[in-house]
């Protein structure tokens, strides 16, 4: 990928801040930016990809913000996108809510990680944790030029510090699952699944050495245990710290993990689930100005709800959202993962705790309405 | 922030930056430097204050020094003589103490974009190749490529490309993927940085300590490296078989390029890969960034082309939701309509069907020529649907029903029965012009199935002169002179009418002359009228309206992780067609580089041409002149460099290959005269380092195929493969022209 500037601009298509990394696109390309995006918008056509001329705009919004990547070349579409979203990550990190006013009020901030994640349109340093050893919220208190390079900006182990030291070493770790779940307005689930993720908060010292336990049914078959209370995890994605090859060899998570929250895994089920909870809803026209929508979920409630409506009426048919649902239930996972250990090794020989936390939520859980 | 006062406002922040007393408080000034900045940033010329903020980048405080190089950089390319001033205080900053600030001086500097800078940055960014912060190291790297790029791409430091060669050997992971880069932009017109095996295996043993950035870029520089032997091959593959479920959808879909390419000779490895990638494929197209799975449903498409039944299984993946941007619903239905089986067809069908009904127009006419689609196959279940979807007396349904009937009369026949019983009552919905057209062509064409259709024509006849579309028109005269053969008692008189008025009255030049064409052809007899209008009423071989035959998976693997599928290849066709013009233009009189010779390229032959399309690599000098004696003499002189045959089709065409091969600067020396046999023609062309490639084709008579045999004064098998690309790409393309 080759990226000839980034752009931020505003809900009109103002640029509130760029910069240039290669210089082989006039800056003044953006504005064919809005007017391009809303033309294909009229047509029906929109899209992340937008071009002009010889030069591609891929884009991405957030909140009231546009993010747009130019480039001439054939480029990685994937890995703009990616970039961008990293990008928005940082700085979320960084103002909490990335917005118009917090690139405003923040601009000087914006201008050094804009220096430090890319350049000459290559992905530079674009972790977070590592930026914020060296470009700090504080940057109006001066310094007097005695800013030290972090050692991680020089580190072999690119995701972590070394040096770093806490009283207490503490590890915490939150399985959280995720089930989407789309059923029909006649009832039946089209399509039901279990996102998971392991995420952890690591307060440890030095460089540990951990290992993760979890009843995996492959590892289970592998070691000839009773795989009644395991798991077939399927799609399993792993923090870049995790050393692949092992688990490729014997299932075994093993990893120097960064410091602070870290997502350090992903996985997906596709077995099916009996749905968690369960939507009954009616909705009956009696006429066009009295509507009566019944909602009946699970065993305890009932929701019964009238609307007179005034009788003017739309010409437009009107769109038919379905029921979301939102819910979190905490001690509990559908698929019954269990975190059956977690080693925590450091050469200073200190003892660490791990804690475990399992949550299941909502995901995308839709019931379509008739 | 009006531009009115701008003037005053840059005297004020002039006086304040001179100001001693401000600059002897570090808080005030560092506050009025960013002032000027906010200005900068809202679009402001600060120009004014250069000479003041040069002075006051001669500071400890670092984010000071960042601000005003920011500045610096920003108007470098105005103020050429007044930056040179601040080369001094960024020279001395390069051998800062600290790394921090040796870096940002060194990268601001390589920023300047303004000439004359080359001279004073070529020593720093020697000092920094050298330093002992791999900070210093990863900008000076990139460095070399930007003062490459000042330099206007003239001669290559070889010194400096060995150099950056042996740094890929770096201990910092973000210091090789940038030396990588940087060879590649540096050496660009050489063929980019050459992978050879050591390099290639050095580079797959630092993949796992590579960022996903790295990763992804490592993963296409090794697309150019060609293993020795199956057994490397396979090696490689099992190396990086683990990044086929990186969290990074990039470094998946890298890594899934990497193996289709590697493994073109192996068909059964690439299914494999797609079997392999189907999970990480089919989590990027839920992902929860739009953008991403966007792009995962583009390529969820491409593989789709060549294996139709690869998502089967998955297809309730591919049902839309409600929230979901347009852009990615489109996506979904034209996946679902690819992947319907004899097991899905039910679901499938009836999760479009509820789309139909959709609240966007654009949405639900998307899914009904979805139906449609897929009525190619599965005909009964889809034309019931279809006409159930006429009784809902839909303006915007109805138009797209009949027009999907219309295509679909003519490839299944079959349904013309059901399709002409639903036909009567949609003239009262159908306003637009395109909807009209087809229910006028159905009705002029199966007019003798559907009893009333003299009389919806005849309403069509009545009303013509309030009709605004000319094609409406048209259609109009074409299917009544039909309808007229089949039954005449019913529609003389009003063809009478219609022709009168068209020639008479209609004032569309197009619509005259078809009535007067009509007119003069009735004149000749009914039964010539019936054997022009009437011949078969069909070509299936002209396919257009035929589903793409299967794309084998080689056709687009190069493709694949490009903005290509992203696009779509047509649209993707019409961007580089408009980008080449472009790049023809006054700017680069005197180079047609090969990377725009991609606009002579219909997308059919896509495959044949390089797999690298970034890597514009070979230049091929415009106009060169070579006698055919001096032309004969070099011939005989040199060895056959590269012999290989390629398909081609009927008779020659002199002048269009001439003038094919003229536009990528490939001269014509000498050629038999038309309908030799054999046929030879003897081509010349030489790229801008001086390397001569002299060509012969030689056309045997009673063969499909067409033999090439070049030689070159230098032997240099990158320049060589690049030149065979082109080559191969105008044969492909005239070849393929049926005569």
């Amino acid at each position: 990928m080759s990226a000839s500037a980034v752009f931020i601009l505003d809900v009109k298509g103002k640029p509130l801040i760029s910069r240039n990394y290669k210089g082989d696109v006039a800056m003044s390309e953006i504005e064919h930016f809005m007017p391009l995006l809303v033309q294909r918008e009229e047509e029906g056509a929109l899209a992340p990809l937008l071009s002009h001329g010889k030069v591609h705009f891929l884009w991405i919004k957030h909140s009231n913000l546009y993010l747009v990547a130019t480039t001439l070349k054939n480029a990685n579409a994937s890995l703009v996108y990616s970039f961008l979203y990293k990008t928005v990550e940082v700085f979320c990190e960084y103002f909490k809510e990335l917005e118009e006013e917090s690139i405003r009020d923040n601009f000087v901030i914006v201008y050094e990680l804009l220096d430090e994640l890319m350049d000459f349109g290559f992905p530079q340093t674009t972790d977070s944790k590592i930026l914020q050893e060296y470009i700090t919220q504080q940057g109006n208190k001066l310094e007097t030029g005695k800013s030290r390079v972090p050692p991680t900006v020089t580190n072999a182990v690119s995701w972590r510090s070394e040096g770093i030291k806490y009283k207490k070493n503490e590890v915490f770790i939150d399985v959280i699952e995720s089930v989407n779940l789309l059923v029909n307005a006649n009832g039946s689930v089209l399509l039901s699944e279990i996102v998971g993720t392991i995420k952890l908060k690591v307060f440890l010292s030095g460089m540990p050495e951990l290992r993760l336990g979890l009843n995996d049914r492959v590892l289970f078959e592998l070691t000839g245990r009773n795989k009644n209370k395991s798991v077939e995890l399927e799609d399993v994605k792993f923090h870049q710290c995790v050393r692949l090859s092992r688990f490729d060899n014997d299932r075994t998570i093993s990893f120097i993990p960064p410091d602070g929250d870290f997502e350090l895994m992903s996985y997906r089920l596709s077995t099916q689930v009996k749905p968690l909870i369960w939507i009954e809803s009616v909705i009956e026209k009696f006429s066009h100005s009295r509507v009566e929508i019944m909602v009946k979920g699970g065993k305890e409630y009932l929701m019964r709800a009238h609307f007179g409506l005034p009788s003017v009426e739309k010409e437009e048919e009107e769109g038919r959202p379905p029921i979301g649902v939102k819910f979190e239930i905490p001690y509990f996972t559908v698929s019954g993962i269990q975190v059956r250990y977690m080693k925590i090794i450091e050469k200073s020989g200190y003892q660490a705790l791990p804690w475990v936390r399992y949550i299941t939520q909502s995901g995308d859980y839709q019931l379509r309405t008739s | 922030m009006p531009y009115l006062g701008s003037e005053d406002l840059v005297k004020e922040l002039k006086k304040a930056l001179c100001n001693p007393h401000i600059q002897a408080d570090r808080l005030r000034y560092r506050n009025v430097i960013q002032r000027v900045i906010r200005h900068m940033t809202q679009g402001l010329d600060m120009s004014g204050v250069f000479m003041e903020m040069v002075k006051a980048s001669a500071t400890v405080d670092i984010v000071q020094k960042k601000l005003v190089y920011l500045y610096m950089c920003t108007y470098a390319p105005l103020k050429p003589d007044l930056a040179l001033l601040a080369i001094n205080t960024l020279c001395k900053d390069c051998s800062d103490p600290n790394p921090m600030v040796r870096g940002l001086a060194l990268r601001s500097m390589c920023s300047l974009r303004m000439p004359g800078v080359q001279e004073y940055i070529q020593q720093p960014i020697l000092n920094g190749l050298r330093d002992k912060a791999s900070y210093v190291r990863r900008v000076a790297v990139l460095g070399c490529a930007k003062m490459h790029n000042l330099h206007g791409d003239s001669e290559v430091d070889g010194a400096l490309v060995n150099e950056l060669y042996s740094l890929l050997r770096d201990q910092d992971p973000i210091v090789v993927v940038n030396c990588l880069r940087s060879l590649e932009e540096i050496l660009k017109q050489e063929g980019g940085v050459v992978i050879n095996k050591p390099i290639a295996h050095h580079l797959l043993n630092r993949m796992s300590k590579l960022d996903q950035w790295g990763q992804a870029e490592v993963l296409n520089f090794l697309l150019r490296y060609q293993p020795r032997s199956e057994e490397e091959l396979f090696d490689i593959l099992n190396l990086l078989d683990s990044f086929l479920k990186s969290s990074s959808p990039s470094v998946v879909m890298g890594a899934t390029k990497l193996f289709l390419i590697l493994a073109k000779k192996f068909p059964h490895v690439q299914t494999d890969v797609l079997v392999r990638v189907k999970g990480p494929l089919l989590a990027a197209c839920s992902s929860e960034s739009r953008e991403l799975c966007f792009a995962a449903l583009c390529h969820v498409r491409q593989i789709l082309h060549s294996l139709p039944g690869h998502f089967s299984s998955h297809y309730k993946k591919f049902f839309c939701s409600y929230s979901e941007p347009h852009y990615i619903k489109l996506q979904k239905v034209e996946v679902l309509c690819e992947l319907v089986n004899d097991e899905n067809v039910q679901q499938v069908l009836e999760e479009l069907r509820g789309y139909c009904t959709d609240v966007s127009a654009d949405f639900s006419q998307a899914a009904i020529f979805a139906i449609g689609g897929i009525a190619r196959t599965y005909t009964d279940q889809c034309v019931q649907i279809l006409t159930e979807l006429l009784g809902l007396r839909q303006e915007h349904i109805t138009t797209v029903v009949v027009q999907t009937f219309r295509d679909l009369v003519w490839l299944c026949p079959q349904c013309t029965e059901a399709v002409c019983q639903a036909l009567p009552g949609c003239e009262e919905n159908i306003q637009d012009s395109e909807g009209k057209q087809a229910l006028i062509w159905l009705l002029g064409v199966h007019g003798e199935r559907i009893p009333n259709a003299p009389y919806v024509l005849e309403d069509f006849v009545e009303n013509v002169k309030s009709e605004t579309f000319p094609a409406v028109k048209m259609e109009l005269l074409t299917a009544l002179l039909r309808l007229f053969l089949s039954r005449p008692a019913e529609c003389q008189d009003m063809l009478g009418r219609l022709l009168y008025y068209c020639i008479e009255e209609e004032k569309d030049m197009a619509v005259r002359d078809r009535g007067l064409f009509y007119y003069r052809l009735l004149l000749v007899g009914i039964d010539e009228v019936k054997r022009i209008l009437c011949s078969p009423k069909s070509d299936p071989s002209l396919g257009l309206l035929e589903d793409p035959a299967e794309r084998p998976v080689n056709s687009w693997a190069s493709d694949f992780n490009t903005l290509v599928p992203v696009y779509g290849r047509a649209r993707w066709a019409t961007i580089s067609k408009c980008q080449g013009a472009k790049h023809h233009g006054p700017e680069l009189p005197n180079t047609a580089s090969f990377a725009t010779s991609g606009t002579l390229i219909p997308e059919e032959n896509k495959e044949t041409i390089q797999e690298l399309p970034d890597s514009g690599a070979l230049m091929l000098v415009p106009n060169l002149q070579l006698t055919a004696e001096y032309f004969e003499k070099t011939w005989l002189s040199l060895k056959v460099a590269h012999q290989q045959v390629l398909p081609w089709q009927g008779a020659v065409h002199a002048d269009t290959l001439q003038m094919a091969l003229q536009v990528v600067n490939i001269q014509t020396i000498a050629m038999s005269r038309a309908g030799a046999r054999p046929w030879k023609a003897y081509l010349s062309a030489q790229d801008d380092t001086g390397c001569l490639f002299l060509t012969e084709l030689l056309l045997e008579p009673e063969n499909s195929e067409i033999q090439i045999t070049v030689k070159q004064n230098e032997a240099r098998m990158e320049t060589l493969n690049s030149f065979i690309s082109v080559l191969e790409t105008v044969i492909g393309t005239i070849g393929n022209i049926k005569s």
